[in-house]
Parts: C-alpha cells; structure tokens; sequence
C-alpha cells in the first residue's frame, strides 16, 4: 500500500514568530498522498490548512514562519532539506498549485500567453513557440473558447471564473504529480464553483494527477475526495477514506461538522446544529486538546494533554481521548 | 468576426481587442494636449540635437572678431556689422565735437569700416546669417544653442538613466529581499540624503584635477547622488506588491526571484518608473545649468544651456538676446518635459483615470 504513496508529511510543525509569542499554525500534522488520488483538508478558517500546504511546497514566508520539524517526502526526497534551486524544479513542474482568489493570482501586466509559456519553457524545455501551442491546447482542455485568440490577452479580459480555468490550465501544464488547490472555488459563485470542480475532477483523472483539496466545505470534499483530514488548531484530528468518516464521523470536531452541514433529505424547521464557541487561538497554546472548551464530550484529561492518534487501520486514525481510552 | 447585418451590435457580440497597459495610457495621452505638444517638442528638440552634425549650422566654436556681439538679423553679417560701424562712426562723430579724446576711436572704426567694406566682398565669412545672432566672441547663438542643447539634454538622458537603473536595483532588492538587507540599503540612502546635494556635488566639481573631462565627471557627479528618491519610490512599490498572489502563484510555478523581481514585479511598477524619470530629467538639466551658472558646469569651448545662459547674463542688458536665446530654449524644454510628465502620470495613473 505504501507502494505508489507519492507525497508523505511526517509530523510536520510550522510555527510563526510573532511579536505576541509562538503561533503553532501546524503542529504535528501528517498524512499520505497516493498517486493519482484526492485529498481533502477541511477545517476552519485558521486551522492552518493553508500553512500545511505552503509548507509542502516550502514556501512559507521566513521571517516570520518557520518550520520547525517535520519531514515532507515526495518520490522519496525531503523538501524541506532541499536546496531552493532543486526546489524550484518541482514547483510548478511536478508539484503546483492553484490559490484562492483567481482575480488576483495572474498578473494583470503580461498576457495570458506570457505567464503560461513562462512556465512551461521553464520547465520542458520546450522553445516557445512549442509552449505556445502547449499553452493554448490546455486551454481548451481547461473549456475556454477559442483558446488561440483568447492566450494573447490581458487577466482583466476574464471572468473570475475563466481566470480560475486559466489557472487550473496553467497548473497542469507541465503535467505535474501533484496539484494542491487551496480553496479554488470560494471566490466563486456556486454554479461556477461546480463547474470548476467538475473541471478539475474530470482533468486530473486523465491526467493521473494526484489532488489536495483545501477547503471549507464539506460539501465539496464528499463531492469530490477519496480521503480527508480533518484540522483543528494546526493538527490533524481525524483522516480516512471519506467515506468511512461521512458514515461513522470519531472525532466530536468532525462530527459537529457534519451535523451542521444543510441537508435537503432532513426535517426542515429544526434549527440547524452548530459548534458552539470559537476555535481557539493559536497562540502559545498549553498541551491540551485544543478542542476540549468546545466540545460535549470533554473529560478531564483533555485539558492536560494532547491525545495520540489512535490507528483504526486502512489510513483511518482519530486524535481523541475517548478512543485512546478504549482501546 | 464581423456581426451579420440584422444583428444588433451589443456588449455580448463585440470582440474586445487585448489592450496593453502602454496601449491605453497612450490612448489617454494623446486626448491631453498640453502633454502631446510637449511630447511632440520634446521630440523636437531631440530630433535636433541628433541631427546637429548635419544640419547647416556654422561651427559653434569658430570666432569671427567682426561678428562680435551682432544681434539676430535675417542679413548677411557683413551687412550687419557695416551697419553697426556706420552707427557708431555717426555717434562718434557727433560726440567728437566736444570731446578730443574720441578722435582715437573715430579713427580706428573708419579703419575697422574701410576694412570690412574691402573684404566683405572677397571674405565668405561675412555672408553668414545669425538669424539669432552672435555672443562676445563673434560665434554662431543659433548653433550655441543647439550644441549646449545637446550637451544640457545628454546630461539630462544619462543622469535619468543612471539614477533610475540604480535605484531599480537597490530599491528592488531592498524590497524584495527585505529584513537586514533592506534595512541597511535604506539607511545608507538616508545618510546620502542628508547631505546637501549641491555642497557635494560643487565639492566633487572642484576636486577634479585639472585637465579632466568635466561633461564626465558632471555626469558622475549628478548620477551618484540622484538615484536616491527613485530607490525609495521602488521599494515601496515592490514591498507592496510582493506579498501579491499573483507573486506567490510565480513562486509556486517555480519561478526563481530574478524573474519574479523583474518579469513580474519591475513591470508593474514601470509607470511610477517612468513618471518619476520624465519629471527628473528635466531637474537635472536645471541642476547641471545651475553648477555651469557658478562656473563648475562644462568648460568652454563646450557649452551646455546653463553655460550659455552664465555668459549671457555679463551682457544682458546691451545685449539681451545672448541671454534669451539659451533661456527661451531651455525654458521652453523644461515646461514640454514636465507638461509630458505630468500627461504621463495622468495617463498611467489608473486612479486618475476618470479625471479627464
């Protein structure tokens, strides 16, 4: 199983140094990645998915973030230890990325044809006429219309939508193992963000490309994900195949999350469920379970310790005291 | 793809061509008219300049004794300076009935007259026609001027280019790089600023030894201390657009921190570059006229605008136009060139976009 396990974080720790002490953005969070899979994080706003993403690609701003420890291994290299310059050939190449906000994430300077070709002489070294053509049948896999005409002009000349197409075009230009997308559609209406998704799903399954998919919704992930982390407070509190955690959700975190999910098939008039509180800040944090001010089912020990991840087998593992009990 | 006849054309059937930045700013320029004539005299001026060598222009070094001093005048100089002579031999002559002593100088211009009306006939030389005539040492003000021109407006090209290449890249890396590094480079310019500009540039003027190209040394001069302002303004502009996404979107691609600096970050910082550049040019040429005016400018038989207008000054009051001839063409530069920047700021400003 461990066989085509492409991208593997081994207790990966970013802390940033802030003029109000250390914030532990991700502490101790690891997963696996397999080739050709896909790969939800979901959390709260804060919960330091972003950050563990950042981090895999190395490009946390230093100062202030730094990681401390951890190891990130992709086809068997540590990226953390790597040298920028190898770096380089992986970002973009074998591992990139698509951001949040298509409207700001191209140049509004250089054309479209500029930014794609960049890349992808960069990488393949193709000449550029060559990475013109590349450019421009990407595009059309990515469902721009008249991609040949369209290439040669300006991100203000796009929609969010289309701009977000023309991302998703230019991270999978160079054919690359991994694709992390961090909340791709969450600046997008939501008959956009369907499409998108569908884009994406449908792209990455032919293409091999294995996906991290940040984002807020669970929706999305159920749409979407072969497995999920779940994060709270810069840790992992649960992971598994999506859908053993849909059907039987551990964690207290998780299982607040999906019982406040809107759902059609449910008694309308109920009010819906929510976690009550605010997740913590981050800041300085004791070893507790960060969770335990929010959560019903709280017991003692949760506010001295962080409890160890209890292995269920099959990816499945859940960080909670009332499962390290029972066992 | 042109919409069929019965189609009404609406914003949903149109094709927009891609317009670059530079496309539009142009197409707001050339609404400004003030900016578009002094882009067009700018372009003037320049065009002249270059093309000095081969103009008809007489040798802006040559002296002509008889020709001292002779004011514009469309006739040939000859004529001119007969003219003058007569005019004199007439005032003499009237105030030599009183006085002896004049009788000297009477004598010597009826000399200086025969003489002339001998050659100018056989002497080519005073064929010539100062349409914007002479200084005091009888040469050419029409060809002085272009000449200082070319002089005036080099200095004003090289301190620009040199001022904003430095500053890009101290500013760019001061910014990019940020923490120490930019800490220092920002306090060095700090220190720089706070000396008088003028004092060290006078001081660096004087300590030349003698014998020295002074156009050059101005130029260091001019160059070292005048990329400061240029360094802060592209710093401040790279700090803020580093953290950009589209920054970090380049970074996720692979792109090293050359390219990110500039491929995507110089770029968009180019049209404060260029508002900054055309309003400095014209600032240098005002400071390179003024260390002339002292006298520490470019040395004869050179000549720069400023030169020009420092000797023209000593006579200004028999003889204006040696004074107004450098002074109108340099002041007539100066207002195209700020006109121009200001039309450029406007143009590439987008905040000012709905101004005009």
């Amino acid at each position: 199983m461990t066989e085509d396990v492409i991208l593997q974080v081994k207790d990966l720790k970013t802390y940033f140094h802030v003029d109000e002490g250390i914030v532990k953005a991700v502490d101790g969070v690891s997963f696996n990645l397999r080739k050709g899979e896909t790969l939800g994080i979901v959390g709260e706003s804060g919960s330091g998915k972003s950050v563990t993403n950042l981090s895999v690609i190395n490009m946390i701003p230093n100062p202030p973030g730094k990681i401390v420890g951890g190891e990130v291994l992709f086809m068997g290299k540590d990226l953390i230890k790597m040298p920028v310059s190898e770096l380089r050939s992986i970002r973009g190449n074998k591992i990139s990325m698509i951001f949040q906000d298509p409207m700001t994430s191209l140049n509004p300077f250089l054309r479209i044809s500029t930014q794609m070709v960049e890349t992808i002489v960069l990488h393949q070294g193709l000449d550029k006429k060559a990475a013109k053509e590349k450019a421009i049948e990407m595009l059309k896999l990515a469902g721009i219309p008249a991609p040949e005409k369209r290439i040669d002009q300006y991100p203000h000349q796009f929609s969010g939508g289309m701009r977000q197409r023309v991302m998703i075009a230019m991270g999978l230009s160079c054919n690359p193992e991994i694709l992390i997308a961090d909340e791709p559609t969450s600046a997008l209406d939501v008959t956009i963000q369907a499409q998108i998704l569908d884009l994406m799903k449908d792209l990455t399954a032919r293409l091999g490309t294995a996906v991290i998919l940040i984002t807020h919704s669970l929706g999305v992930v159920a749409g979407m994900c072969d497995t999920l982390c779940v994060m709270y407070a810069g840790r992992v509190v649960e992971r598994g195949l999506t859908s053993e955690i849909f059907a039987e959700p551990k964690h207290p975190y998780t299982q607040g999350l999906i019982k406040s999910v809107p759902r059609l098939d449910q008694a309308s008039g109920d009010r819906l469920n929510s976690i009550r509180g605010q997740p913590p800040n981050v800041i300085d944090l004791p070893d507790c379970c960060p969770f335990y001010p929010r959560c019903d089912k709280a017991m003692d020990i949760c506010k001295r310790k962080y409890p160890a991840a209890t292995e269920y087998g099959n990816g499945r593992a859940v960080s909670c005291w009332l499962y390290t009990e029972a066992k | 793809m042109s919409p069929k006849k019965n189609q009404a054309v609406n914003e949903f059937n149109q094709q927009v061509k891609p317009v670059s930045l530079w496309a539009d700013a142009w197409k707001r320029l050339r609404k400004n008219k003030m900016a578009l004539f002094g882009l067009w005299l700018v372009v003037a001026y320049v065009a002249v300049s270059l093309a000095a060598p081969i103009l008809p222009l007489y040798d802006f070094t040559s002296q002509e004794l008889t020709h001292v001093n002779l004011p514009p005048s469309l006739k040939p100089a000859g004529e001119v300076a007969l003219g003058r002579l007569q005019k004199r031999m007439a005032d003499l002559k009237e105030a030599g009935a009183f006085r002896e002593d004049l009788k000297t100088e009477a004598a010597f211009v009826q000399a200086e007259y025969d003489k002339l009306t001998v050659e100018i006939a056989t002497n080519p030389v005073h064929k010539r026609v100062y349409i914007l005539g002479t200084d005091y040492l009888g040469r050419d003000m029409l060809a002085r001027t272009i000449y200082g021109g070319r002089i005036s407006i080099m200095i004003g090209l090289v301190g620009t280019i040199t001022a904003v290449f430095i500053g890009i890249i101290v500013g760019a890396i001061a910014g990019y790089v940020g923490g120490r590094t930019d800490n220092l480079l920002m306090r060095f310019v700090d220190i720089l600023y706070g000396l008088p500009y003028m004092l060290v540039v006078i001081i660096l003027m004087s300590m030349v030894p003698e014998g020295t190209n002074s156009i050059i040394v101005l130029f260091v001069a001019i160059a070292a201390l005048s990329w400061l302002t240029i360094a802060r303004v592209v710093r401040g502009q790279i700090i803020s657009l580093k953290n950009a996404e589209f920054v970090e979107a380049a970074r996720s691609m692979g792109a090293s921190s050359g390219r990110i600096i500039f491929r995507h970050l110089l770029p968009n910082t180019l049209g404060v570059i260029v508002i900054f550049a055309t309003l400095s040019l014209p600032s240098f040429i005002m400071n390179e006229s003024f260390l002339s005016f002292l006298g520490l400018g470019v040395s004869a038989p050179s000549a720069s605008w400023g030169t020009l207008v420092s000797e023209g000054v000593q006579g200004m009051e028999l003889y204006p136009w040696r004074l107004l001839v450098p002074a109108v063409a340099m002041t007539a530069f100066l207002f195209a060139m700020n006109f121009l920047g200001d039309g450029l700021r406007d143009a590439l400003d987008p905040q000012s976009k709905n101004r005009t």
